[in-house]
């Protein structure tokens, strides 16, 4: 195991030309450091990022809100600009892991870390947020709903890092939002279901509708599906235990010490429909 | 009663106050246990880590052991380490010892042992199902009369459960042993409850090596919850022995991990109640209580724990004709411990469940029932004690009041018949038996020690320790208020096992009630003796008279006999009574019951310390919270918890309005408060989630998979129930 502080992201980069190696990258720490411990991880590098200020930081550019990846929880939370256009956001990431973590955590280490319980994945799942993944030689934009491949796999190439995440200012204008995150108590605790949703109401009918759930597959995900069948229904149009049928087929709940999968499900179905009829 | 700050408070938020893991000797080296990491097995080989250099280390074995390889003990049943063969994960084979911390960690992560595994008990159900695993010695209480079930009256039948519970104290288990060979002398420092059972332990294992333990506490020690009750003798055992075969000053301290698998938990519970219940007069007219525990791989104290949970566990009512069975249970994991209750909240988990299912069963209200059957002035406890006082009656119908209970079950009811979600009422009422249990106070003769010096310092000298609940604050107290001496000239003194005299262990809630009011008696006694208007004074002008020493043991009340053997008799010389309300709210989306608030109304005699006391029963109260709605250990087919991440302790979010009154404080008796708030809120938040739903669950923790699980397999309950 070797621990690597670049100088600036420039330097940053560079290294990660030369390392083709397994590597992980270290800014708040809330969650490497205990797999460190826990000898999860052993033989990988460790590239610390915390000091770099360029990766840090809300900013505005046009239509879009800039976060860099190594921005903390609490920056958010503390936010003017994200108060003032991502309210939603700001209010539902109240209720990541405690006080203490959000001083720490970082918005990018939520995502690369991409456990399925991770807390913003759902969030910026719903908001459809882009995240910017950069090498030497180039910068591409990935929607999140495309980011994850599998259990803690995404599409980041071995010589990438992410840099920032992008929110279209106007990405919550006109939606009913509706955030969810049952854990065994009100913080520091990992989720056992969430649920994130965002609609469109037009009249009665359901014009629009994004739902993100965590802790339910192997990845936080989108339910197509589900969205698919509800858009452009009204109420009493939908069918629900086609709805759950459809939900069925697009998450894979689990038992484990810390729930049970029936009551994922369960509290799933219920969460869904708690919001439809709000 | 006086409102006093701690005197711990400002040293331990500025840091200097001393926790174990801030001592540090010249020399000192660092110790580690080695466990065994299956149920039950024999030990067919050890093989140690070849890149090592194993002339570094200091290990020693059972076969080490130049004393007894038996923790002392109630029942002395426990060895310190495993020798051939292993009872249940966690236990100890054998202690490791290495100037660096991280050569040490990394050791004994790659010792392997291999085993020859044989047939273990690790599911609760699995061990206290099964009469066969029931380890011999039973506890009856025979208060059968006779009485003949006749026709119409009703039958309630039924079983409870409790889980297991983590003590989960701020500090983990540690010790730091130093053998001085020139006066054959074993000093060991550590974080523990009771410093003469760890006096015993050490002094058991080393035999006749050493010609003395001396024991001390460290200055702050972070909770106990009786968690540091009986674990800290076998941890100060191998540490010694560590240091002695050394020769070097060694500290363990338990990474949070080995400490929340290896050492003891509350015990798990199978309780089964069968009451007939006449309804014309209300009354319970029999009642039969078979008491299960499952201690663990060893009984260690759990005899105790037993008794207590079985004086216990007729809760606080009047019965004519009652027979009570007790048993201890085995089981291939830890053996279980001390946890602030001691069985009461088994017992009461029980009994306050089972008198709700009666009172619905006969469809009247659950206070209303209680109150037909409380005890009261002229009663008497299965044992034949009397009752000498209306106190419970008395916590009970202050609490009704308090929590306006008769007008949120009205409002409550009318609520869940429109929504989805659920509100709820529950009540439920306990007692603690102050002290050891029995003749146990007699047995322990304990003995306290006063000093006043020349410059006019009284200092106060027991064995009980200060694990943050504030007892020698309130010790202190309870002197200079007795001497009118200005308290910070009234110290209390790092209990010693050579310096203080034994006063006994810090439990039972025994630290204010027996050595605090022998304390008041004792600083009563010098005050008669010295005639004095001002000590301070005083002491100025007589300062030939001193240094001066005082000491006097406890005296038990003669009149209060206990058989224990047939358990007929005085158990406990003075109860603490209370009762208590809770209100909740049902999350229907997600099966979650949240607590709002907790009325408590408490009988504990004088008050002491206002802001002390109301602080132990906010802590008691979170600790019930958690142990009725969040927390459990084991799952399964899942295993047991191995550290805090999935083991869900109420955090301050989860705090829900308390609110505490204490009634009868004119007493002159400052009786125990440590445990009672602990004992009666589950059943309160069980019953709270029947109001609500209409459901019973006989079974804690309520979790929301739990709460699921029992609707599934319900038909459609209506939730339109007969309460009113």
């Amino acid at each position: 195991m070797k621990f690597v502080k670049p100088k600036d992201v420039e330097n940053l980069l560079k290294n990660l030309e030369e390392d083709k190696g397994k590597k992980y990258f270290l800014a708040g720490g809330t969650d490497l450091n205990v797999q460190i411990k826990n000898g999860i991880i052993r033989d990988a590098n460790i590239i610390y990022i915390n000091h770099l200020t360029e990766l840090s930081g809300i900013s505005e550019e046009n239509n879009i809100i800039l976060i860099g990846a190594t921005t903390s929880i609490m920056d958010i939370l503390d936010s003017d600009l994200i108060k003032r256009h991502l309210p939603y956001f700001q209010r539902s990431l109240e209720s990541f892991a405690s006080p203490l973590l959000q001083n720490t955590a970082t918005i990018g280490g939520n995502i690369a870390n991409g456990s399925p319980t991770a807390d913003v994945i759902p969030l910026l799942l719903v908001l459809n947020a882009k995240v910017e993944l950069s090498s030497k030689s180039q910068c591409r934009l990935v929607y999140i709903k495309d980011f994850f491949t599998g259990y803690k796999q995404n599409v980041m190439k071995s010589n990438e890092i992410i840099t920032h995440i992008i929110i279209d200012k106007n990405a919550e204008k006109d939606f009913l939002t509706f955030y969810e995150k049952v854990g065994s108590r009100r913080t520091l605790t990992i989720s056992k279901v969430t649920l994130a949703g965002m609609k469109k109401v037009s009249g009665n009918r359901i014009s629009q509708i994004r739902l993100a759930v965590g802790s339910l597959s192997e990845f936080p995900r989108r339910l197509f599906k589900v969205e698919d069948y509800i858009t452009d229904k009204t109420l009493t149009e939908i069918d629900f235990s086609k709805v759950e049928n459809l939900l069925g087929k697009e998450i894979t709940p689990i038992t484990d010490l810390r729930s049970d999968k029936e009551y994922r499900y369960h509290v799933c179905v219920n969460l869904i429909r708690t919001f439809l009829n709000q | 009663m006086k409102q006093v700050r701690k005197f711990d408070a400002r040293p331990k938020l500025d840091g200097s106050w001393k926790f174990l893991d801030d001592y540090s000797y010249k020399d000192m080296i660092y110790g580690g246990l080695f466990y065994s990491t299956v149920h039950h097995g024999i030990i067919r080989k050890i093989t140690f880590p070849v890149e090592f250099n194993l002339t570094e280390f200091t290990i020693v074995f059972a076969k080490d052991i130049p004393g007894k390889n038996i923790v002392p003990e109630p029942e002395c049943d426990q060895p310190f380490m495993a020798d051939k063969e292993v009872f249940h994960f966690g236990q100890v084979i054998m202690g490791v010892a290495h100037p660096s911390k991280e050569i040490l960690k990394k050791f004994i992560k790659q010792i392997k042992v291999e085993y020859e595994e044989l047939p273990a008990i690790v599911d609760v159900k699995e061990c206290l199902e099964n009469e066969k695993n029931a380890f011999g010695k039973e506890i009856i209480i025979d208060h059968r009369r006779n009485v003949k079930p006749e026709k119409g009256w009703i039958r309630t039948h039924s079983v409870y459960y409790t889980t297991h519970q983590e003590q989960a104290y701020l500090e983990p288990q540690g010790m730091i042993a130093i053998y001085k060979p020139e006066d054959r002398i074993m000093f060991v420092r550590g974080t523990m409850q009771c410093p003469f059972f760890v006096k015993d332990g050490v002094e058991a294992i080393m035999g006749n090596t050493i010609k003395e333990a001396i024991i001390e506490t460290s200055e702050g020690i972070g909770g106990a919850f009786g968690g540091k009750e009986d674990f800290p003798s076998l941890l100060a055992g191998i540490t010694a022995l560590l240091a002695y075969k050394s020769g070097k000053p060694v500290k363990v301290v338990l990474d949070r991990a080995d400490d929340i698998q290896i050492t003891t938990k509350r015990h798990p519970s199978r309780v089964e109640i069968e009451t007939y219940t006449n309804p014309k007069t209300r009354k319970i007219r029999k009642l039969k209580i078979d008491y299960r525990l499952d201690a663990g791989a060893y009984q260690t104290l759990s005899p105790v724990v037993l008794a207590r949970g079985v004086l216990h566990s007729i809760g606080g009512y009047a019965v004519e004709d009652v027979y009570i069975r007790g048993r201890l249970f085995r089981s291939n994991t830890p053996s279980n411990g001390a946890f602030r209750g001691f069985g009461a909240p088994q017992a009461f988990f029980a009994i306050e469940s089972h008198i709700d299912k009666i009172a619905s069963h006969m469809k009247i209200n659950p206070y209303e029932f209680r109150k037909a059957n409380i005890l009261k002035f002229g009663d008497e406890f299965p044992t034949t004690q009397k009752i000498t006082e209306n106190h419970l009656y008395d916590c009970l119908e202050r609490v009704i009041v308090k929590s306006d209970y008769h007008k949120k079950l009205k409002e409550f009811s009318k609520f869940n018949k429109t929504l989805k979600d659920k509100k709820g009422i529950g009540i439920s009422i306990g007692y603690h038996g102050g002290g050891y249990t029995g003749s146990g106070e007699k047995l322990l003769n304990s003995e306290v020690k006063i000093t006043i010096d020349k410059e006019g310092f009284v200092n106060i000298f027991v064995a009980n320790v200060d694990m943050g609940q504030g007892a020698h604050t309130t010790l202190a107290q309870m002197v200079n208020e007795t001497l009118e001496h200005p308290l910070e000239k009234t110290i209390v003194q790092l209990p010693n096992t050579k310096k203080t005299p034994n006063s006994g262990p810090t439990v039972a809630s025994r630290t204010i009630y027996i050595i605090g009011n022998l304390l008041r008696k004792l600083s009563k006694k010098i005050k008669d003796e010295l005639k004095f208007e001002n000590l301070e004074r005083f002491i100025k002008e007589n300062q030939d008279k001193f240094p001066k020493e005082y000491r006097m043991h406890f005296t038990p009340d003669p009149s209060a006999v206990f058989d224990d053997k047939t358990y007929q008799g005085v158990a406990y010389k003075d109860y603490s009574w209370a009762a208590c309300v809770t209100e909740i709210y049902y999350h229907a989306d997600i099966y979650q019951i949240e607590l709002k608030k907790i009325w408590n109304v408490l009988d504990i005699g004088n008050i002491v310390n206002p802001k002390i006391a109301e602080g132990q029963v906010e802590g008691a109260n979170i600790q019930a919270m958690g142990y009725a709605l969040s927390e459990f250990f084991y799952k399964k087919g899942y295993g047991r918890i191995q550290g805090f991440t999935d083991y869900a302790i109420p955090t301050t979010f989860d705090i829900p309005e308390i609110d505490i009154e204490f009634i009868h404080t004119d007493s002159t008796t400052a009786k125990g408060l440590g445990e009672i708030p602990m004992d009666y809120p589950a059943p309160a938040i069980r019953n709270a989630f029947y109001n609500a739903t209409g459901i019973f669950i006989d079974e804690i923790p309520l979790t929301p998979e739990r709460i699921l699980k029992t609707m599934n397999k319900l038909p459609q309950t209506n939730t339109d129930d007969t309460q009113t």
